[in-house]
């Protein structure tokens, strides 16, 4: 797979925020590769949805947006999760399904939600974020709000009859959303090329009457600066932007899955184009960070995971009957309180 | 009070709310320029504006989806499915989104908005303009489902649903649009959700129905009392969670049920109801539990006399009745 040129030359990102953004980059990568290790030593049921290889497509659009801003994710998006300011104990709590876990041991390891800084709990179904993202972007239109949402899929989400309808209709109302397509070139164990016949995933914006573009999607700097130009666009009321971003897992759909569908070469070239590595190089080479300087600051990330482990890990399981709790805004007991007296015949014909 | 149809109860119960709150708005197919395809919408968009009367396209998904969207950050959104039977189009949305946003997210998001969903037999819609399938979301915990049969609950209803913090699927019955006209106050009220209300008292045998099939119990129940057995017809109002409470009480004075609704028999509400008075009051029975419903065949067969043999009726219902009085 060829990657496309930036569609634009890449506009200039502040020093300080290239070393927020490599912050976020190594804090995610670190966190991840931790995470995996954890599943894999037996420290938490269920599985682990790996996005080792993609940080730059969820950590460069991420930077950047104000709390008021939505984000919408499926299961691969822990780079959105970290950058969005989810706290690491708060995700490792959910992962380990804990009693003081955003969603209370309720959903699944890898449905990051946290809404102190609006980042929306997934559901499975794939697309199944893009409508409701497309919903939210709708209310901030009509409340003349400048929020926008980021909404995060795979490629093999755009597939989905979900996918259309929602792109549909956010063109339709110039609606503030931007859609970004993490294009891995697996949905599951499915090759991109069995999934659709177009070759670049952002050309189906045409048909919805917005922008689309395709950008290296482990460029952090591009994915960040290419997100911004959409999402200023989306502030000023001029509707959606569909950016696809090439990119690549390097391991399995989930930690279940050898992946081994696919040849080494085609992982050879990818891991080769690691975004955390080829960043490191663009730091050094501009003189932003020295290897002395990016080494302190791993250790500093990778004390702030350990300490965020030991207090999840340290936390208790919910008693069983928590189960019961969240399926309606009154509890299993009470079922609805309040008793009318009763229409009665009144009303009838 | 005044007299409205359910139609105009339901208008009302909108157009108050939007003037209430300038959360709520309107979204779906036809709802806005057009008012609606059966005018529940009508006279909003223009009072409200296009934007709080939204027409949408033919996306059904996109409209319960969107909906979820917009109340998780704080809308009160009332999208309207315009016929039942398209609500399949939008199952994802309210099984796996409306239903689980609040559990799912240990209560951090919550999703209050109402589904308007238009549904009933007896208007010569055929196969897929028909049907009352309230069983797709009954068994769907997290829903809160409401189906109202006459104009004073269908805007109190309506009215508490849209302030209420729960995901509500409220099915609107359109052979009851015009047809019903009734009572209403009026200055604001609303009618609390989960609770049934005893549409007539009785004592020789509890119906337990809505919608509809309470029309038709009661005209059931005219009949009968001439000939001494008298009928307590409970109207469920709410069918989830649904008032488990009266329903009991009522069969343990008379001893003996007859559930009654219009889609089909197999997989509907009437087997939980019929299982739950047998658990909980099987010693204060004088009879098996009945049920009549429509047949199990996918609902509703077009032709007028195939439609008519499908839908439960009054002459069915006193049928029933007589072979469960004399039991």
């Amino acid at each position: 797979m060829k990657i496309a040129p930036a569609p634009t030359a890449t506009p200039a990102v502040p020093v300080d925020d290239q070393r927020n953004l490599y912050y976020a980059l190594v804090k995610t990568r670190r966190f991840d590769e931790r995470c995996r290790r954890l599943f894999k030593q037996g420290r938490f049921p269920g599985t682990y949805f790996s996005a080792v290889g993609q940080e730059a497509t969820t950590v460069g659009p991420t930077y950047g947006l104000t709390m008021r801003d939505v984000i919408t994710t499926s299961h691969r998006e822990i780079g959105a999760a970290i950058t969005k300011g989810m706290p690491l104990v708060a995700i490792l709590r959910q992962i380990y399904a804990r009693a003081d876990s955003p969603d209370k041991g309720h959903s699944h390891p890898c449905h990051f939600g946290y809404p102190a800084v609006n980042l929306f709990t997934p559901a499975s179904t794939v697309a199944a974020q893009t409508v409701v993202g497309t919903g939210m972007a709708l209310a901030f239109k009509m409340r003349r709000e400048p929020h926008v949402v980021l909404n995060f899929f795979g490629e093999g989400a755009t597939a989905r009859g979900a996918f259309h309808e929602a792109l549909n209709f956010a063109g339709v109302h110039d609606l503030p959303i931007v859609f970004i397509c993490e294009n891995n070139l697996w949905a599951e164990s499915v090759p991109a090329h069995l999934t659709s016949r177009i070759e670049r995933f952002s050309d189906r914006a045409k048909a919805y009457g917005f922008p689309g573009v395709t950008v290296d999607g482990n460029d952090l700097l591009l994915t960040h600066t290419t997100a911004r130009e959409a999402i200023v666009r989306a502030r000023a009321g001029k509707g959606p932007t569909l950016i696809e971003c090439l990119t690549y897992r390097w391991y399995g759909h989930s930690e279940i899955d050898p992946a081994n569908y696919r040849d080494a070469q085609e992982v050879e070239y990818w891991t080769a184009r690691d975004p955390v590595a080829r960043f490191e190089q663009h730091l050094d080479s501009e003189g932003i960070m020295t290897r002395a300087e990016r080494e302190a600051l791993i250790a500093r990330v990778d004390a702030e995971i350990e300490e965020a482990i030991q207090q999840a890990e340290s936390s208790p399981f919910a008693p069983p009957e928590e189960a019961l709790n969240d399926v309606y805004s009154f509890s299993p007991a009470e079922t609805f309180p309040t008793r009318d007296a009763g229409s009665g015949a009144r009303g009838i014909r | 009070m005044k007299t409205v149809s359910y139609i105009e109860a339901i208008t009302e119960a909108l157009a108050e709310e939007m003037r209430r709150d300038e959360r709520v708005f309107v979204m779906g197919e036809d709802v806005g320029l057009y008012g609606g395809v059966f005018k529940a919408t009508k006279g909003l968009q223009p009072e409200f504006g296009p934007l709080r009367v939204l027409d949408t396209p033919i996306s059904e998904e996109l409209i319960v989806g969107a909906a979820v969207g917009a109340a998780a950050v704080g809308m009160r959104p009332v999208p309207e499915i315009q016929f039942s039977d398209f609500a399949s189009c939008s199952f994802d949305p309210i099984v796996q989104q409306m239903a689980k946003l609040r559990y799912r997210s240990g209560g951090g998001w919550t999703c209050p908005m109402v589904l308007r969903i238009c549904c009933g037999g007896e208007v010569g819609g055929g196969l897929y303009h028909s049907q009352t399938n309230e069983q797709w979301f009954f068994g769907t915990a997290g829903l809160v489902v409401v189906a109202p049969a006459t104009p004073y609950d269908a805007k109190g209803l309506l009215k508490a649903a849209i302030r209420g913090d729960d995901p509500v699927v409220y099915l609107e019955h359109k052979r009851l649009y015009r047809w019903v006209r009734g009572e209403i106050p009026e200055d604001d009220y609303t009618v609390p959700l989960g609770n049934a209300d005893i549409k007539r008292q009785g004592r020789t045998i509890t119906i337990v129905c809505y919608q509809l099939m309470v029309h038709r119990a009661l005209e059931a129940a005219d009949i009968l009392s001439r000939e001494g057995i008298e009928l307590e017809v409970i109207d469920l109002r709410t069918l989830l969670p649904w008032d488990r409470e009266m329903v009991l009480s009522s069969v343990r004075k008379t001893g003996k049920a007859l559930i009654v609704h219009e889609s089909p028999k197999t997989g509907g509400v009437g087997g939980e109801i019929a299982a739950t008075i047998m658990e909980e009051a099987f010693d204060d029975l004088d009879a098996p539990v009945a049920r009549l419903a429509a047949p199990d065949v996918p609902p509703v067969p077009f032709a007028p006399p195939m439609e008519k043999f499908f839908m439960p009726d009054a002459a069915k219902i006193a049928a029933r009745c007589r072979q469960l009085a004399a039991y």
